[in-house]
Formats: C-alpha cells, sequence, structure tokens
C-alpha cells in the first residue's frame, strides 16, 4: 500500500515537467540560437547570458505582438485569414515607436508604405546567415493508432444498434463479468477447466494494454506497476491462481486454502482476533501459522482417538450452531480421509461468516493442539 | 486628372516593387527559421498558409533584433572607448566585444522596452571589472 502511494505522486511529478518541456523550452532554445546568430553577425562576440536570454525574449514578444495586431487587422476587416496588408499594418503599428518616413501621412497607402521599403533595403544588404541548425517541424504530434473497427475486422458487432464502421470492441474477457467463486463443493473437474480461462482472460488484458500503450494514453502507461500489482492481486484472492509455495512437504498444501480463506476475510471485515495476523505478503502469512501448521502435521502422527477427542472438545465449548458442528465434523473427516480432500472442502466454504469464524477456529485449534503437544 | 494619373502610376510602380520584395524573400532565407515564426505567430492567433507573409515578419524581427544589436555595439564600443581611457592596462581584457545587460537594456529602452532586470553576478566574467572601475 505504502509504495503505491509513493508512485502515484511520481505519477503526478512526471506530466508536469514533461509538458513544459515540450510546449516552451525547444522554441525558447531556437530563439536563442537565432538571436545570438543575428548578434554575433552585427560584430559581438561574447554573451551575458541574461542578455542573451532578454533579447531572445523581446524578439518572441515581437513576433506575438505583431502576430495578434495583425489577426485585429484582419479580424476588423471582417476576415479570419491575414494578408499582407495586415502585416504591413502591424508592421507600422509596431515601428511606430521609431518612427517611419510618411507616418504622419494618415491616409498613404499601405503598399507604398516606408517600412515595407525598409525592409527591401535590409534584405538587398544583409548577409544572408542561414540558421546553424535544420530545424524539424513542431511541436511533435504523435500519430496514434485507431482501434480497428467492425468493418475492418470483418466481425459482426455483437448488437443491431452498433454500426458496423465503430471500433471493434476488445476481447469479452476485459469487460464482462468474471464469475465468482462457487459457493458450492468445488469438484476437482472445475478446478482443471479454471485456470485456462483465467489465462485467457489475462491474456486479453494484456493485450488491451499493450495496445493503450501503443496509443501513449497517459495513466495506463505509467500504472504499469500498478496494475501488474492488480493482475497479482487478482490471482492472489483467485485460489486457482495463487503462485505454488516453497514448502517441501506435500501436508502443507492442504493448508494453503485456510490462509486464502483469513486473507479474504480479513479484507472483508474487521477481525479483531485476525487484524495482527493480516501481513500483505504470502510468506508472512505462512510464517504467522507455521506453528498451525506444524502442529496439524504432528497430529497426523497421534493416534486417531485421541485426536477426535481433541477435536470434539472444541466443537463443543467454541461453536454452539450446529452448522460449523457439522462443518467441524466434515474437517475431522476430511482430515482423516487425507489432506487432498480437505482443500476442496475449504474452497466450498466460501460463506462470510463462515469464513470469520472458520479463521478464528483454526487459529484457536492451532494454539490448543500446540499446547497439547508441549504438555505432552 | 493629371496628378491623379500620376499617383496611380506610382502606385502600380509600387506594387510591382511590393510583390518583387514578396517573391524575393522566398529566395532569403532568415537567420530565424520560419517553424519558429509560425509556431509563435500561430500562438498569437495569426492565420496564414503563405510562406512569404511569415518570412516577411521574420525579416521583421531579425532587422530589429540587429538594430537593437547594433546599438547595443555602439554602446558598448562607447564604454570600452571610456574605460581604455582611464586604464591602459585593462585593454587586453577589456578587448572583445560583450552584449551585457547594461547596454542591452539602454539599447531596448530606445525601441521603447524597459528592461529592469537584474543581471546575474555569475554570469558575466566582466561583472566584478566593471564593479571596480565604477569604484574608482
Amino acid at each position: 500500500m505504502s509504495d503505491g502511494g509513493g508512485e502515484s505522486g511520481k505519477v503526478h511529478e512526471r506530466p508536469k515537467t514533461r509538458k513544459n518541456l515540450g510546449s516552451e523550452d525547444f522554441p525558447r532554445a531556437l530563439a536563442k540560437i537565432a538571436v545570438a546568430q543575428i548578434c554575433e553577425s552585427e560584430g559581438f562576440q561574447i554573451f551575458q547570458q541574461s542578455a542573451l536570454e532578454t533579447l531572445a525574449d523581446v524578439a518572441v514578444r515581437y513576433v506575438q505582438n505583431m502576430g495578434s495586431t495583425a489577426n485585429f487587422c484582419a479580424n476588423f476587416a471582417g476576415r479570419t485569414e491575414c494578408n499582407l496588408f495586415d502585416i504591413i499594418q502591424a508592421l507600422e503599428d509596431l515601428g511606430s515607436v521609431q518612427g517611419f518616413a510618411g507616418a504622419s501621412d494618415i491616409e498613404h497607402c499601405l503598399a507604398s508604405s516606408s517600412t515595407v521599403k525598409e525592409f527591401a533595403r535590409y534584405v538587398a544588404q544583409a548577409e544572408e546567415v542561414p540558421f546553424a541548425y535544420s530545424v524539424p517541424k513542431f511541436p511533435v504530434v504523435k500519430e496514434r493508432k485507431l482501434r480497428p473497427s467492425f468493418l475492418q475486422i470483418g466481425e459482426e458487432p455483437p448488437g443491431e444498434h452498433i454500426p458496423s464502421w465503430l471500433p471493434a470492441l476488445p476481447d469479452p474477457e476485459t469487460y464482462i463479468e468474471s464469475p465468482i467463486v462457487k459457493e458450492e463443493v468445488v469438484e476437482p473437474q472445475t478446478i482443471k477447466t479454471e485456470p485456462e480461462k483465467q489465462c485467457r482472460t489475462e491474456k486479453s488484458f494484456w493485450n488491451l494494454q499493450q495496445w493503450l500503450f501503443c496509443n501513449g494514453l497517459e495513466g495506463s502507461q505509467r500504472e504499469d506497476p500498478r496494475n501488474a500489482a492488480m493482475t497479482k492481486q487478482i490471482q492472489e484472492s483467485n485460489p486457482f491462481l495463487a503462485p505454488p509455495l516453497q514448502f517441501g512437504e506435500k501436508e502443507v498444501s492442504s493448508i494453503v486454502l485456510p490462509d486464502k480463506v483469513l486473507n479474504n476475510s480479513s479484507t472483508e471485515y474487521h477481525v479483531p482476533v485476525m487484524e495482527n495476523c493480516q501481513v500483505d505478503t504470502h510468506v508472512s502469512v505462512l510464517e504467522t501459522f507455521a506453528p498451525a501448521i506444524e502442529s496439524i502435521k504432528n497430529n497426523f502422527h497421534m493416534s486417531e482417538e485421541k485426536y477426535s477427542l481433541n477435536r470434539k472438545s472444541t466443537v463443543q465449548f467454541k461453536i454452539g450452531t450446529g452448522k460449523k458442528a457439522a462443518g467441524n465434523m466434515i474437517e475431522l473427516r476430511a482430515l482423516n480421509n487425507g489432506v487432498k480432500k480437505s482443500s476442496s472442502w475449504f474452497v466450498g466454504e466460501d460463506e462470510k461468516d463462515d469464513k470469520k469464524r472458520k479463521a478464528e477456529k483454526i487459529l484457536k485449534d492451532s494454539m490448543e493442539n500446540s499446547n497439547e503437544l508441549s504438555h505432552l | 486628372m493629371n496628378h491623379n494619373q500620376q499617383a496611380t502610376g506610382s502606385r502600380h510602380d509600387d506594387d510591382a516593387a511590393l510583390s518583387e520584395f514578396l517573391a524575393s524573400l522566398m529566395e532569403y532565407t532568415p537567420t530565424i527559421p520560419d517553424e519558429l515564426v509560425e509556431h509563435y505567430l500561430g500562438k498569437s492567433g495569426f492565420q496564414c498558409p503563405d510562406v512569404r507573409l511569415i518570412r516577411l515578419v521574420a525579416v521583421a524581427t531579425q532587422k530589429f533584433v540587429a538594430d537593437v544589436a547594433s546599438d547595443a555595439l555602439q554602446h558598448c564600443k562607447a564604454r570600452q572607448a571610456a574605460v581604455v581611457k582611464d586604464k591602459r592596462d585593462k585593454q587586453q581584457k577589456d578587448k572583445r566585444l560583450i552584449l551585457t545587460m547594461d547596454d542591452l537594456s539602454k539599447a531596448l529602452r530606445e525601441y521603447g522596452v524597459n528592461v529592469k532586470h537584474q543581471e546575474y553576478f555569475a554570469d558575466s566574467p566582466s561583472t566584478g571589472v566593471d564593479s571596480t572601475s565604477r569604484e574608482e
């Protein structure tokens, strides 16, 4: 959680700098180079950085001022596009501080403006200093790859109300509601089929994300690590996609599912007892329950009678409801029959209250068992 | 009548000269790149597909900057001459022409631009020299 916050902070910062860099820095740098070149041709050899920046700024303002004045003149005449005479008018306006020949004559013809003649003279006599670099067309607009339409794919739109020229929908796995884990006992066959489906879903998610990434959509691009975390979370919340545990023994795998149940319950409500046991990483959860696992393993070596006795006492003590007792009976049977079966039982028990109680019970059981072990 | 004819005749000449000048702009490449001028003109709301007009603006800007720079150069030269008169030994150091904020602000004032920008003390090789020479 904490690193997620750090990530979001970074996300907020990056676009800001990028925007500044893209919009203003490049033309400013170009203007500085151009101004420096002009000054050099005038005879300067060294420049103060601040003076150069000021002069470049003034030059840029000159251009912008001229543009807005010319635009004003065009709009004043009822046009949207500027023509030569708007620019000459703007030049005269800007040159009026200096003064020019014929400025006193208000009704002089713009075509015979002395400012333009001055420019003509300047162009004729000034040496031609081309810009030092070849300037690319900017700002660069990144071309976006559009999603192909239904027509291009050759696919029928899912509804009649959707015209075929609209972009095709992404893979259905990305937007349909994924099935929640069933509340009944999960058959082994379904366990087999489930991962394939899930894999496909992830694949289509991945494709979608890649496409977004290619198009440079902000957000999805940066949230890559977060998305990864999300997929991880999905994996973790789904017992079928849980990564294999690194415990060597086979018995341990039966304990994994209670862990899942615990995780689910702790995320959904506050279980005061479980609170301190809720840890983000998988390993630490296992570590927390290591004594319980050990004790259960040891229980297997004990005689069946003793084990059942212990179990019965816990049932009578802790849980009053018949349902719970039944659950315990099942568990007992499962434990007796073998570890593998108990796993299917744990998946099936998905009811929220049961989960909560289950979690508490497992912890208490393990505590008691370990106590007994020490007594023995 | 005669006067009117003359006026129309001169107007034709002006038109011809103007179009000739505009045509000559196609061959002339100003120091300020077209893309830069186009960018800033576009930002100010100017719309025109004609490259010649953008070139005209570029030439106007170039001329403006060149005028300011030549004025600043004159200021610079005048100051250097004064300094050299005072101190012969600094001649070597001050020989090169430096565009300083001082000269630039003086030159820009004549063009209606009031620069009150403090120069950065770190970026000028002659800043310290100037202050000592002023103190004396």
